[in-house]
């Protein structure tokens, strides 16, 4: 056993002093044996193991585990400190939501330096979403030192897919671009329609005649005429039939600005009917990009919703989707 | 949605009538009369009124009972500040007597057992203060020479202890609070890789809490000729484990105050290594000074 070795290091380089030094037994000065004897010095003492966790082979993951414990337990003190916490349900209620996305095992792996089996994983978000709703006490609390130092801990542990998730199923703002276009898309069974809307420029009109002798009758408001190109043809030539012209102009009839804008459309795919419906969902969108106050209201009279009727397939024993073949008594 | 239908709030009083559209989320109403806190002037106020609270209960608390949390009887916090010596009547108030059923007794324990009563082994606490005293003067000892000394300690209960145990110990201290993975030592390559050869790893001495669901750790100990110190329960062979301590192994607080008596020790011992090498150093130094002014004196001649 180790205990009973001398210490021949000591031995070695002893200096001739009349006091006799007791030569103290330490495990970091033995020689090991199978390394060359011959040589004069003997090795440095080898190093032991940084980390407590050692022997339990997965050093990073219980020692990071065991970090996050400790700082759960000083957040507690110091919130209990500056009376935020416990907190009453009233309080609590007045909290604003939590939306934490940890790391998935996969990620947490590379981490962690260990396989993250349910368990672990578990223990880990436990933690984790502990300190996340200390973070959001200490926020709306008022302590911000506190907040920003929890904050630091948890992005480590954050998923990058974090707001690709949030954003998920929220639909996407239509813009305007540099030159006040909107670019939007509509679509109705199998068509798709890409409209370009820009309002028109209302140049300054030369004062009316009757302006001018000061014999104005009834208040005129002055109508601009706009332009609707679809596909290079205007609307009149590329949609024969008035119930397809009704159909898109009823977007704009409703938000009140048949003349504002001048709309240029690509249509593709499908019929007539499919068009105009697909032009009449993307004039729709487009005006909600020019005017977000109407969005509420173009919600509410289904303009904005992409009409989800498609042609159903036809089944097999049936002549078409829904009808059957004459029924037979013998 | 109260912005849009700003006349719900008002339903929303009575319980009867809950509107549920898409996007509110049902949440559990309190009926306290106290309103929200929405600003963070609001929970300024609310902290700042807890403390007036709290500063008025304190000022009046001074006219009340005299009794407070200083000079009130308090269980001594056994996981954070154990008591260095180990005697009968801290062993016995711990529990530590406590054996298993008596039916269960190993019979190398007798030695250990003080009698039966109520159907479990009583543990004579007269040869285990002496034990525990001889395993605290082993992990001084061990730990003076600058030994690695771990902690394990493998329940859910266990855990704290250790991990405060190894703290107390510095540098020298290391804990196992889950399970021991077999081969930590006899396939060490395997787990360590290159580190074996890089470090000093073998463990000093071993400190088990509970040693019955630890034999193979106990098993590849003995393998490398390390020392362990174990809690042995009366159903279990004191020949185990290299030094003994006949007490309950399933009780927490006995537990903390073994683990405490240890570690304390272990402390002790990382102090005293300290102080033996500044000593040490301090000679050295001497020495050399003395060889430099002989070397000198040697050359002038």
């Amino acid at each position: 056993m180790n205990v009973l070795r001398h210490n021949l290091l000591r031995q070695a380089v002893r200096v001739s002093s009349p006091r006799i030094v007791t030569p103290v037994r330490t495990f970091s000065r033995t020689h090991i044996r199978h390394e060359a004897p011959s040589e004069p010095h003997f090795s440095e003492p080898k190093p032991i193991p940084e980390s407590p966790s050692f022997y339990t082979t997965r050093a990073v993951y219980y020692d990071q585990l065991s970090q996050l414990e400790k700082t759960i337990s000083s957040a507690d003190y110091f919130l209990r400190k500056n009376h935020l916490l416990p907190l009453p349900d009233f309080a609590r209620a007045s909290l604003p939501e939590l939306h934490p996305m940890w790391k998935d095992p996969s990620e947490m792996a590379s981490e962690f330096k260990t396989k993250m089996t349910m368990t672990r994983y578990r223990r880990v978000t436990h933690c984790l979403n502990q300190i996340n709703d200390f973070q959001r006490i200490a926020q709306v609390g008022g302590c911000p030192e506190l907040a920003q130092k929890l904050q630091d801990i948890l992005s480590m542990y954050e998923s990058s897919k974090k707001e690709a998730y949030l954003n998920k199923g929220k639909r996407r703002i239509a813009t305007l671009d540099e030159y006040g276009r909107s670019y939007t898309l509509g679509k109705r069974k199998t068509s798709s329609a890409r409209v370009w809307m820009i309002p028109v420029k209302t140049t300054t009109t030369d004062p009316s005649p009757e302006s001018l002798l000061g014999v104005e009758g009834k208040q005129r408001f002055p109508v601009t005429p706009s332009t609707i190109l679809v596909n290079n043809l205007s609307l009149h030539e590329f949609f024969r039939f008035p119930q397809d012209r009704e159909k898109i102009t009823r977007p704009l009839k409703v938000a009140g600005v048949l003349g504002k804008y001048n709309v240029f459309a690509i249509v593709r795919g499908g019929g007539t009917t499919g068009q105009s419906g697909a032009l009449a969902h993307g004039i729709a969108k487009g005006i909600v990009a020019h005017e977000p106050a109407l969005e509420t209201m173009f919600r509410r009279a289904k303009l904005t919703r992409r009409d989800p009727r498609m042609v159903e397939r036809k089944k097999t024993g049936l002549a078409k989707a829904r009808k059957r073949y004459t029924w037979v008594k013998r | 949605m109260s912005v849009l239908k700003p006349w719900l709030n008002v339903a929303r009083c009575s319980s009867r009538m809950t509107v549920l559209t898409s996007g509110t989320q049902l949440r559990s109403q309190s009926t306290t009369t106290e309103h929200r806190l929405q600003t963070p002037e609001d929970w300024l106020a609310f902290r700042k009124e807890r403390e007036e609270r709290k500063g008025l209960m304190d000022l009046f608390g001074q006219y009340g009972s005299t009794t407070n949390a200083e000079n009130t009887f308090r269980i001594r916090d056994g996981l954070g500040k154990p008591q260095a010596h180990a005697t009968t009547s801290a062993l016995l108030a711990a529990g530590a007597h406590f054996g298993h059923a008596s039916t269960r007794m190993n019979p190398n324990f007798v030695p250990y057992a003080y009698g039966t009563r109520a159907g479990i082994t009583i543990i004579d606490l007269d040869h285990s203060v002496p034990l525990l005293r001889r395993a605290a003067n082993l992990t001084r000892a061990v730990a003076r020479a600058g030994g690695i000394i771990v902690f394990i300690g493998t329940r859910p209960d266990l855990k704290p202890i250790v991990h405060k145990a190894s703290e107390r110990m510095g540098k020298q201290g290391y804990h196992v609070g889950d399970r021991w993975l077999p081969g930590t030592l006899s396939n060490r390559r395997n787990f360590f890789g290159a580190e074996v050869d890089n470090h000093r790893m073998i463990p000093d001495l071993v400190v088990f809490l509970n040693p019955v669901q630890n034999t193979i750790a106990i098993n590849e100990c003995a393998a490398e000729h390390v020392p362990t110190i174990g809690v042995i329960d009366s159903n279990v062979d004191p020949r185990l484990v290299m030094y003994p301590i006949p007490a309950n192994d399933e009780n927490t607080r006995t537990a903390e105050l073994i683990a405490g008596v240890l570690s304390i020790a272990g402390r002790e011992g990382v102090a005293l290594r300290d102080q033996d090498l500044a000593a040490e150093a301090r000679h050295r130094q001497k020495n050399d000074r003395i060889r430099k002014l002989s070397s000198k004196s040697e050359s002038r001649n």
